[in-house]
């Protein structure tokens, strides 16, 4: 067991870098976390629920735990660096310092290979150009962290994590150490090799199964499962009077057809000419079919693999002791022999077939048979439900989905019937308004994640369903919009719910307070990342012109914003007159070319404000259910409401492929995810392959404050993706557009003036803190003034009248104007939306 | 780039008088050089054609016998620059005569003599007749004039003070045996006399690149070498503070280009102006000089003052491999403009802002480095960032946003310029342009108005009763209550206010 550091050490803070999914100087995770978020912080508001201080200590003290691990493998920790090899000075050096690495020599053919590598922090460099490209970029990103996806050259990293992922799906360190070195322009670093064989020696070689629903601890090294058997915790754990050591062979694809796939189809033709034989079992023996779905694999198939049997108690103990002494466990759920959990009958709809890069991100997951627990990482509108349902649909036992909002959890429930052929009785629904049970023996669960983890008082129903879940053994836990969960939380829910494997989905796995590592180790390493520019290009997702529209802020607003405190100065560059403007002006412009818009603003003053001086439609927090669904439909099937003014409750899961534009006028500082996410609601725009469709993201940023230098952190990732971000100081004849607002100082001075009125009396909230699925205001609660929004603790339940609260109707205009119209225009939406609640009544 | 060259040189010549010409050209080898070297194609035919004529020949035979009707505007210019130079002598235009076109003597004669030979004018350099060092070859001469000519180039982008060896990274130039080292101070104090570089105390070497030393920089060696010497000769010129010198040193750079390289040459043979000069080419890595000090060779900087082929690259082997390694700049370095835009580019700009630079080049780096932030190197490549930062830096150097725009796109990547010809969209990604002159937009904000102030008020009373007429009538531009003054974009209300209250 490797010494542990303290990671006071410099040289561990720098390779604490290395090692995270992202280099920005965010505080460390193992940093406490305040909960009043700070002017320049960049911590995203999460899931952060009222945690007790015993429960946050304990998460503080499991990161730095994981911390201290990475720390200890990241390539330029001492033990991997081969010091002096090949260093070359000249009169170019000191521009890089540490980072000349042109000592390393070519080899003769490098014209021939795609990559670099750099030796000291494992960043890796892809000639996109290059004839092996295409190859080398599939293994790279099995093996790497994709950094950097433009035109020309890519870049990787090679993490700890990254390399984590490789193992688990079945390469092994000789394979990823001759491929690399096939590719790379130069020879091997050695310190390049030592990381490697190190980590992979460490890593996945100790597996978890649940098999026959005993948990078995698995290896394909006898002698590393002696070496736990004679741990001092992980000994006593092991199933006393069972063998100690048993030996089977390890599993392989071996027949797994995942459906959706073209030879799911095959097979589907073969099991119609045998009836009686279970569907997709043992009945494509294909080899091509292996080899497609698994070329890594293929050497595996005689491997002996060694087991022994440890308690469903131990399991968790197991786990942090594994990953204490350096070999984290990796879980898998060998599902096809469970004969303990029932069945459940679904399948994919016959017509369905899933996307190329969906099926590749699902043959990491069922690599060799067995389920393996991890996250897949798709753009937004790239469809990773189907890839859940798909997963579903593999595994075939009971599933509990977990989302984010109830409103995802209808659509997610929507999309289950739509996709696949499961009974609508199967597909029950947990949340604030509904808390029923399948009727069968088993079944799919929608729930929401605060409901899960909610550990204040319950309703009589809720706990009961607590219950349910918990005493329940789960086939698969999907797990949507991943990123926003702290660890914390995702310890509750996986500590409460037990499931055999869990797959996580989400389209940005990045937060600014770097917490995603833990996912690693929590749910399973990265499976599958997508390259967004690519899947543009194929046309599964739109292709989208971004654009910072830069705002030049008036005098006597820059004046006020000069000298304003923090909350002041955002509220002033969200509410300049000439960003107003230019909001205008970009919706009267896509109006006219039939565009459907959606508007965001994080600040509510000033999303309000724009919507209703505009004559818009808004959605916020405050919106009741039944009001956000109300304007929703209108949005999209009437064709005089083409634009709708979002707070950032419509950030994530918010499935609108109407939408072919988007604004932002107002947003989280820098959150990079932001960006990405709200990007996510354009891309899958309906009408994406039509010829020269481009949907539309705009920024608009005042000029000269805080705004732009957020604006350049939050697009970042975009950028990084291969999106590039038209700079735009002047819209050209604005000044022509018809009832400019605002156009005349005498106008500006009045907004101003009441600007800072409203802001001062803090009539209105500009911290809004319902992300969704109900933020807990723990000891934030703010005080009431005057007539404004009652503003109450609660979850999205609560929020969206499940517990019979009252609201204060304060809408004005255009949703008001909806409102009036509903009851004649209660369209079709809504009779099936209350069909269905009156079904789960039933 | 070669023709900013010819400009500079022709610039230099334009302003000598018609006495000075006809000194330079009693010299068979200035006559030949700037034969070869100043004149265009067709004023070259026309030396050709009028060198062994007796007589003045009327213009309009010229015309006829070697101008196309089309060539109207090539005639023109040609014969402008036979008459700027001096080579040629017109007759002005008159109703009696028509006009004639005849050789100067001088330039006539010498140019004679330089096509026959004979004659003991030692124009062509006096070869040496002691033995000759066998170290000192074309190979050895080759990398020491590369050496030095590129420590001045380094002392430019401002990377002096770091041993280089030879500048030829992987390619192995075989260098290491001549260590790097800044240039004399001579050299330095011509630099900052010709504003390539400027004295900035703050920064780490005190000395920073200037607008005028980022476009030397972009120059080809030739046009580099003959700035370097320009600036050299006037600052001569102050010095002595006659011109005498100044003809005789121009013609020795002429004779220079004439002689031929690895060989050695007798110093003993010249005259005592260009004797002196000789320390200072040296400094340059115009010629080599060894330590008897009897014997000088012209390297190939010297020897191709004249021509078009590139000085700094050799027919050696590994002096190949380097420059070839070292495309771009490197290749820029003498090749002729022809051969750079023929020439692989090397950097690769990315919409993420990320640069790839496919180089070895020490020198490329470091001028990559005036505007980049560099992260990574590797044998033939480097990786760095365009950020606000490294822009904005280079911009207080006084480099401009479109001089770098112009550097990256004449260096892009043959993948950039091939997608970009087949999207038929622009070589560098459009956002990363705007971008870069956005960054320097914004040093630029200052904004002039024309008005007039209004101070020194007897009263608080009468300040503050004139300033809140003035911006009620919307003239105030700024107002200052404690200094008691304001400015306004129009008097002409206010004092006719002021009059109307006084009565």
């Amino acid at each position: 067991m490797p010494p542990k550091r303290k990671a006071a050490a410099p040289a561990a803070a720098t390779a604490a870098k290395a090692g995270r999914t992202s280099a920005l100087s965010t505080p460390g995770p193992a940093t406490p976390r305040s909960l009043d978020s700070s002017m320049m912080s960049d911590a995203d508001e999460d899931l952060d629920e009222d945690v007790t201080e015993a429960q946050k200590e304990r998460e503080e003290l499991l990161g730095k735990e994981a911390d201290e691990f990475v720390n200890n493998w990241a390539i330029s920790s001492k033990r991997f660096q081969n010091q002096g090899e090949g260093q070359k000075r000249d009169a170019a050096t000191p521009y890089f310092g540490k980072r000349d690495f042109s000592g390393l020599p070519l080899k003769s053919d490098h014209h021939n290979r795609p990559i670099w590598i750099d030796p000291d922090k494992g960043t890796i460099v892809l000639e996109r150009f290059n004839v092996l490209a295409e190859q080398a970029t599939d293994f790279l990103i099995t093996i790497a962290e994709p950094k950097s996806r433009p035109a020309f050259l890519h870049e990787y990293a090679l993490t700890t994590h990254s390399l984590y992922a490789a193992v688990s799906v079945g390469l092994r360190p000789k394979d990823i150490i001759n491929t690399l070195d096939r590719f790379l322009k130069t020879a091997l670093p050695s310190s390049i090799n030592n990381f490697i064989q190190q980590c992979t020696n460490s890593y996945g070689k100790v597996k978890l199964v649940l098999k026959n629903n005993k948990y078995f601890v698995e290896s394909v090294d006898a002698d590393m499962l002696q070496r736990l058997l004679k741990d001092e915790v992980i000994g006593p754990l092991r199933v006393q009077g069972s063998d100690a050591i048993t030996t089977t062979y390890a599993p392989t694809m071996g027949g797994l057809v995942i459906p959706g796939t073209k030879n799911a189809a095959g097979v589907r033709q073969a099991a119609l000419q045998k009836p009686g034989d279970k569907p997709a079992a043992d009945t494509a023996k294909d080899p091509d079919l292996f080899a497609a779905l698994n070329e890594e694999d293929d050497d595996d198939d005689k491997e002996a693999v060694h087991a022994f049997e440890i308690g469903d108690t131990a399991v968790e103990t197991v786990q942090k002791r594994c990953l204490d002494i350096g070999y984290p466990i990796l879980e898998e759920y060998d599902f096809r022999n469970d004969d303990v959990n029932p069945n459940l009958e679904i399948d994919l709809q016959p017509n369905t077939q899933i996307r190329p890069y969906q099926e590749k991100s699902l043959s990491k997951m069922f690599g060799n048979g067995r389920a393996k627990s991890g996250i897949i990482v798709l753009p937004c509108g790239a469809g990773k439900t189907l890839v859940g349902i798909t997963a579903a649909c593999t595994i075939k036992k009971g599933v509990i989905v977990l989302c984010t909002s109830s409103m995802s959890v209808v659509q997610w429930r929507q999309e289950f019937l739509k996709w696949s052929n499961i009974n609508p009785d199967d597909v029950a629904v947990f949340t604030a308004e509904s808390k029923n049970k399948f009727s069968g023996s088993t079944g799919i669960i929608v729930t929401t994640y605060s409901m899960v983890t909610n550990n204040r008082e319950r309703s009589h129903d809720s706990k009961k369903m607590m219950d349910f879940l918990k005493g329940r053994e789960w086939g698969l836990m999907l797990l949507d919009e991943v990123h926003v969960v702290p660890a914390d939380v995702f310890r509750r829910v996986i500590s409460s719910i037990k499931s055999h494997s869990k797959l996580g989905l989400t389209a940005t796995l990045l937060r600014e307070d770097d917490k995603i590592s833990h996912l690693n180790f929590l749910i399973g390493p990265k499976l599958y990342e997508a390259n967004w520019m690519e899947l543009s290009q194929q046309g599964h997702i739109a292709k989208v012109q971004c654009a910072e529209v830069w705002c030049q802020m008036p005098t006597e607003f820059y004046d006020e914003y000069l000298r304003a405190n923090a909350r002041m100065k955002r509220t002033l560059y969200a509410m300049n007159p000439r960003k107003f403007q230019a909001c205008q002006y970009l919706i009267n412009y896509h109006e006219a070319r039939g565009d459907k818009i959606i508007v965001f603003s994080d600040e509510l003053y000033s999303l309000k404000k724009y919507a209703e001086t505009l004559g818009k439609v808004y959605i916020y927090g405050g919106t009741s259910q039944s009001e956000r669904m109300h304007i929703l439909a209108n949005f999209q099937h009437n064709p005089e409401v083409n634009t709708l003014f979002l707070s950032k409750i419509g950030d994530t899961s918010l499935d609108l492929p109407e939408a072919t534009c988007l604004i932002q006028i107002s947003s989280h500082f820098g959150s990079r995810r932001q960006e990405a996410q709200r990007l996510g609601r354009i891309l899958r725009a309906k009408r994406r392959n039509d010829e020269g469709f481009n949907a539309f993201f705009y920024s608009l940023v005042s000029k000269d404050t805080q705004e732009m230098y957020y604006s350049s952190k939050r697009q970042a990732f975009l950028v990084d993706q291969g999106y590039a971000f038209k700079v735009i100081t002047q819209l050209a004849n604005i000044e022509n557009t018809p009832n400019l607002a605002f156009a005349s100082p005498q106008e500006r001075r009045e907004l101003l003036q009441m600007t800072l009125v409203d802001n001062e009396k803090g009539t209105m909230e500009d911290v809004e803190t319902d992300d969704l699925f109900g933020k807990v205001g723990g000891g934030r609660g703010r005080k009431k003034k005057g007539l404004a929004a009652r503003r109450t603790a609660g979850t999205l339940g609560e929020l969206s009248g499940g517990q019979d609260m009252a609201y204060i109707e304060q809408n004005k205009g255009a949703n008001k104007q909806l409102k009036k119209n509903q009851k004649a225009e209660r369209d079709t939406f809504f009779k099936k939306l209350a069909r269905e609640k009156e079904r789960n009544r039933g | 780039m070669s023709g900013t060259q010819s400009y500079q040189l022709s610039d230099y010549l334009e302003k000598l008088p018609a006495t000075s010409f006809r000194k330079l050209y009693q010299q068979p080898s200035t006559a030949f050089a700037i034969f070869r070297r100043m004149l265009p194609m067709l004023a070259k035919v026309f030396v050709q054609a009028l060198l062994y004529m007796p007589g003045p020949l009327p213009l309009s035979q010229l015309d006829d016998i070697w101008v196309k009707p089309e060539g109207r505007m090539q005639r023109d210019r040609a014969l402008a620059a036979l008459r700027s130079l001096h080579v040629a002598q017109i007759t002005p235009p008159g109703k009696d005569k028509p006009q004639e076109i005849q050789l100067t003597t001088n330039f006539k004669n010498s140019m004679r003599l330089a096509l026959e030979g004979g004659g003991d004018h030692k124009s062509f350099g006096v070869p040496s007749t002691l033995p000759i060092d066998p170290t000192v070859n074309i190979d050895f001469l080759d990398r020491y004039s590369r050496k030095k000519w590129e420590d001045i180039l380094h002392y430019v982008v401002n990377s002096v003070g770091v041993s280089s060896d030879m500048g030829g990274g992987g390619g192995g130039g075989g260098g290491g045996s001549i260590s790097g080292s800044s240039p004399k101070t001579s050299v330095k104090d011509l630099l900052l006399a010709g504003h390539l570089v400027d004295r900035r105390p703050d920064s780490k070497t005190g000395i920073v690149i200037t607008k005028t030393g980022f476009t030397f920089l972009l120059e080809s060696a030739n046009a580099q070498v003959w700035t370097l010497l320009l600036l050299w000769l006037e600052a001569s010129e102050q010095r002595s503070g006659s011109r005498m010198d100044s003809i005789d040193q121009l013609s020795f750079l002429f004779m220079l280009a004439t002689l031929e390289l690895g060989r050695a040459y007798d110093t003993q043979a010249l005259t005592a102006t260009r004797q002196n000069m000789l320390p200072d080419l040296v400094d340059f890595g115009l010629i080599y000089i060894p330590r008897d000090k009897r014997q000088y060779f012209p390297t190939r900087l010297a020897t191709t003052l004249t021509s078009s082929t590139s000085p700094l690259r050799s027919v050696s082997e590994g002096f190949a491999a380097a420059a070839s390694n070292a495309s771009g700049d490197a290749a820029s370095l003498g090749a002729p403009a022809s051969v750079v835009a023929e020439a692989k580019g090397t950097i690769i700009v990315e919409t993420n802002y990320r640069i790839y630079a496919y180089t070895s080049s020490p020198l490329q780096i470091a001028v990559l480095a005036l505007f980049t932030q560099l992260n990574m190197r590797f044998a033939g490549m480097v990786t760095g960032r365009l950020t606000r930062d490294s822009i904005r830096r280079a911009i207080t150097y006084g480099i401009t946003a479109d001089q770098i725009i112009s550097y990256l796109a004449s260096h892009a990547h043959e993948q950039m310029t091939r997608v970009a010809a087949s999207t038929g969209r622009s070589v560098l990604p459009p956002t990363v342009v705007d971008q870069i002159r956005l960054w320097q937009l914004e040093s630029e904000r200052m904004r002039t108005n024309a008005g007039f102030l209004f101070r020194d008020f007897d009263t608080p009373e009468e300040y503050a009763a004139l300033s809140v007429y003035a911006e009620e009538i919307g003239v105030l531009v700024w107002k200052s209550n404690k200094k008691q003054m304001f400015f306004v974009s129009k008097y002409e209300p206010l004092r006719d206010w002021l009059k109307s209250r006084k009565k």
